[in-house]
């Protein structure tokens, strides 16, 4: 019950921060910080697929609901929450997924920083693919999905490091 | 029934996914004009590019039907040229010399390269108007063989690739004549002989068939001179011809009736005229004075 209370603050923590910090961030037009998507990478390993559409839709709902983005986060979260399990397998080799409820962590998973890496590219391509949709400016749309993810990718780590003691089971 | 709810269970995820996954593309496209824009061109774009793709391979599947309807083509553009000749006086020539024949596209249904006799079947016959005698040439016109039997439906064919086959042929830039038969060895090289040592022969000069043929029309081209040699005796060059259609690959063919050929057959198989017959030619009287 302990663990639940933790993830669920968690999971509030890393909203908030997105909601109040990294959606007015204004730094520069090439920054767009999508830490969110750590809630996703952090669910419990073993959660049923349809638990992982579900918190998908709802994680992306709740951002567009936030951003004003209808139905963006949803277009570049949802695929993320559904295909976890795959880039489980795939890209971290990990293939005990059903063993336990616990979250991923590098000591669970041998190949943890591809899997973590894997989720946010993945996500960040699909949101700004679906935002620009266009080859104009190519440039510009790179170096925003370069840079962005690299933002993301940080601000993930940060929150992984900060939680994981809080979130796993001693 | 089993069946059917064992297979919604294991769809019903995915199929979730994927209704979830469209319905918010469609809200997000109608969420405003630009991305209303932006998804419409993007559609624009992935649906001609599947269109192109399908289209490619499509072409590609059909490659083979395509070469033979275009073998046919020319064989019926290769009949009107001769009757365009035809209707022209007899000093005025549309290119090479193609009065008094008709052209039947056909294609090749068994071919050998490997023995001493080869012979090429070919799926046109009697109903199609294919009679012994007819020259067989490649798609692109190149010597391949000529007509020894046919049933209605098919033909067979000896190939240029015959050691019982003799064909009198010349040179194109020079005009001598010689004899070109295939030695049984190598399946693209024929042996020419009988040029005469004056001839003015030169490594890559075309060979073609003379005027009158017995079995390709005139100037069609055999190969060309890949080396050449005078004889012990220093009267004769020898050469190696380089075969123009690649026999071991060649599929599709064009037939062709040569009415003149027939004539100088015909005239070959008739005998000589009797001196009885020669007397009762008129007689023209030369009168001295």
């Amino acid at each position: 019950m302990k663990k639940e209370r933790q993830y669920i603050l968690f999971v509030i923590t890393v909203l908030l921060t997105q909601i109040l910090l990294l959606n007015h961030l204004t730094v520069s037009t090439y920054i767009a910080p999508l830490a969110y998507i750590v809630c996703i990478i952090m669910m419990p390993l073993g959660t049923s697929p349809l638990k992982m559409i579900a918190v998908g839709t709802l994680l992306g709902g709740v951002m567009d609901a936030t951003m004003g983005t209808i139905g963006l986060n949803v277009i570049a979260t949802l695929p993320v929450a559904y295909f976890r399990r795959p880039i489980l397998h795939f890209v971290a080799s990990f293939s005990d997924v059903d063993s336990d409820g616990e979250i991923p962590t590098v000591r669970r998973i041998g190949r943890f920083h591809f899997y973590v890496v894997a989720m946010v590219i993945l996500h960040s391509l699909l949101f700004f693919v679906f935002e620009h949709m266009t080859l104009v400016n190519l440039t510009f749309i790179a170096t925003r999905f370069v840079c962005s993810t690299a933002i993301s990718l940080a601000l993930v780590y940060f929150f992984i490091v900060i939680f994981t003691p809080k979130l796993t089971t001693r | 029934m089993h069946k059917l709810i064992y297979f919604l269970k294991k769809i019903y995820v995915p199929a979730i996914f994927i209704i979830l996954e469209i319905t918010a593309i469609a809200l997000y496209s109608t969420s405003s004009p630009y991305s209303e824009a932006r998804l419409l061109t993007l559609n624009h774009y992935l649906t001609g590019w599947s269109s192109a793709l399908f289209s490619e391979v499509s072409g590609y599947l059909s490659l083979r039907r395509d070469n033979i309807a275009l073998t046919e083509r020319i064989a019926e553009l290769e009949n009107r040229i001769n009757a365009y000749q035809s209707l022209l006086p007899e000093e005025v020539e549309l290119g090479i010399d193609l009065q008094s024949s008709q052209y039947v596209a056909g294609k090749i249904v068994s071919n050998s390269i490997n023995k001493p006799k080869n012979y090429i079947i070919v799926n046109k016959g009697i109903a199609d108007g294919i009679r012994i005698g007819m020259s067989v040439l490649s798609a692109e016109g190149y010597a391949v063989g000529t007509i020894t039997n046919c049933s209605q439906n098919f033909s067979i064919a000896s190939s240029i690739l015959n050691t019982s086959l003799n064909v009198s042929v010349r040179l194109s830039v020079d005009g001598s004549m010689g004899l070109a038969s295939w030695n049984g060895g190598d399946s693209q090289i024929i042996e020419l002989s009988n040029i005469s040592k004056y001839a003015k022969i030169a490594v890559g000069d075309m060979v073609e068939a003379i005027d009158f043929s017995e079995y390709f029309p005139s100037g069609t081209i055999i190969g060309s001179i890949e080396s050449f040699e005078l004889n012990k005796e220093g009267t004769m060059y020898n050469c190696t011809v380089r075969l123009a259609a690649d026999m071991s690959r060649i599929s599709n063919v064009i037939l062709v009736d040569n009415l003149a050929i027939d004539e100088v057959r015909r005239l070959k198989r008739e005998p000589a005229p009797a001196q009885e017959q020669l007397d009762m030619l008129p007689q023209v009287e030369i009168s001295e004075e």
